[in-house]
């Protein structure tokens, strides 16, 4: 066995390198910098999109065996199941043939009145479907990544929904993919309308981790009830109005507080939604806010009767 | 060339080897398993051996790198897994000569702190940032990551202990 075969070489004596101690220095420093650049200025999105088109094809690799699964036990599903399936989903499109064929009409109606009334036209909404890629794998927080990213049109900030409410809004757009931050993560909030009563307020991601919403700044006196429905309100210039958040849960009035703790449930899928909808945010739409002399001028007007 | 009685000689580890190693254990890291805080780091883990066996190849440099493609995969903040794996990448630095002198099981041991180590920092880089602490289960991926450790020395060294005359007796 000839010694150029073994493994053990005697390190170089001359040519070192810097030493370990200042790599820890100068590459613990670098860290520092991105994660302040990160949370405190938001420069390092195209450091972001570079890496992230770079890792791409790891991650479409590392994708495959859950998607043949999917698929394998997708093939495997009984008879009896897609039956059921059918049967539910013919009895859920017969429920809704009524409402969905009156649409149209309320829509002509809802249009003409406006127009009586010379109220401004309803925002029109569209979107691009997109398919949920995997969860975050971070136990810190609520975010999915989905398929969907730049050149497909998403846009920062725009409202994804799933079949049954909103899901969430896009925080991060990279050229192909995005990543949506889930309404249940607890930095996140969403301002919604309360559809029995007409109240508007403002839900939150749950900090205790529960998967859920809850309802701030509500007075312990306000007329929730368990079961109300929320919709986004519309007002907030992201969501399209009307669409179907969460419903309450459980309430507790407590007597330390001037507030009470509202807990809600998300009526999307937070956990398990595998198609989705980005929609177009509407602050593109909305007109820009009046100056300041002219909200002068209504605030007076306002204050004359 | 001064080593522990009993080794046994291995060939050159191949570039492209360890190469491949790291990159299936990014891959590893990616597949889709959830969001439990007790999962194992494996590329910390291969890292850290890489660190530690071949100081003169795999460095703290490459392990800042590994540390921000898992940033940008989890969406996280840029940079706290590049911490944290620069931090690990140092110590395994500082104990490389020191560790391979100790059996494979005794080894495991002394890599636990730097696991431990590796996930503090995170998790203060996540609590200083605002962040909700996960619970206690996190304790649990340092742990898995040292048990785990053996089974990577096996797997890792396999292709560095073939013969180095391989004959039709004796192929591999």
């Amino acid at each position: 066995m000839s010694l150029g075969t073994l493994d053990r070489t005697p390190p170089p004596i001359f040519k070192q390198g810097p030493s370990a101690l200042s790599k820890l220095i100068i590459f613990s420093a670098l860290a520092l910098f991105l994660m302040v650049a990160d949370s405190r200025f938001n420069v390092t999105q195209p450091l972001r999109a570079v890496l992230a088109t770079a890792m791409y094809p790891v991650q479409w690799l590392s994708l495959q065996p859950v998607q043949a699964g999917r698929a394998v036990g997708d093939y495997f599903i009984t008879a009896r199941q897609a039956q059921t399936q059918s049967e539910a989903a013919a009895l859920l499109l017969a429920t809704q043939a009524l409402r969905s064929s009156q649409v149209e009409q309320l829509t002509l109606e809802n249009s003409r009145l406006r127009k009586l009334l010379d109220l401004r036209e309803q925002l029109k909404v569209e979107g691009v479907a997109a398919e949920v890629l995997y969860d975050a794998a971070d136990p810190y927080t609520r975010k999915v990544i989905i398929g969907k990213g730049m050149s497909q049109g998403v846009v920062l900030g725009s409202p994804v929904i799933d079949e049954f409410g909103v899901l969430g809004q896009v925080t991060l757009v990279h050229p192909l993919v995005s990543e949506v931050t889930l309404i249940i993560d607890r930095d996140l909030a969403i301002p919604v309308l309360n559809v029995r009563t007409g109240v508007r307020s403002l839900a939150f991601g749950d900090a205790g981790g529960s998967g859920g919403l809850e309802l701030r700044f509500m007075g312990s006196n306000t007329d929730v009830q368990q079961g109300d429905l929320l919709t986004t309100s519309g007002v907030d210039g992201v969501y399209p109005p009307g669409l179907p958040v969460a419903r309450i849960d459980r309430i507790e009035r407590r007597a330390e507080s001037a507030f009470a703790r509202i807990h809600c449930i998300p009526l999307a899928l937070v956990s398990g939604a595998r198609h989705v909808m980005v929609l177009q945010p509407q602050s593109a739409q909305i007109p820009p806010r009046p100056t300041d002399a002219s909200a002068v001028v209504s605030s007076k007007k306002g204050a004359l009767p | 060339m001064i080593m522990r009685s009993g080794q046994q000689l291995l060939l050159p580890a191949s570039p492209v080897f360890i190469w491949c190693s790291l990159l299936t254990a990014l891959l590893l890291d990616m597949l889709p398993f959830g969001r439990a805080p007790w999962m194992p780091d494996i590329l910390a883990l291969v890292l850290v051996f890489w660190n530690v066996h071949q100081p003169l190849r795999i460095g703290i440099g490459l392990a800042f790198v590994f540390g921000l493609g898992v940033d940008v995969h989890q969406s996280a903040l840029l940079g706290q897994h590049a911490l944290s794996y620069t931090a690990l990448s140092f110590f395994a630095a500082m104990i490389h000569r020191r560790l391979l002198w100790f059996t494979v099981p005794s080894q495991a041991v002394q890599v636990l702190p730097l696991f431990l180590v590796a996930h503090l920092v995170e998790l203060v880089v996540r609590l200083v940032n605002g962040n909700i602490f996960p619970g206690w289960t996190f304790l649990l991926a340092p742990l898995l990551e040292a048990l785990l450790w053996p089974v990577v020395s096996v797997l890792l060294l396999v292709p560095q202990r073939r013969a180095p005359d391989p004959d039709e007796n004796r192929p591999l």
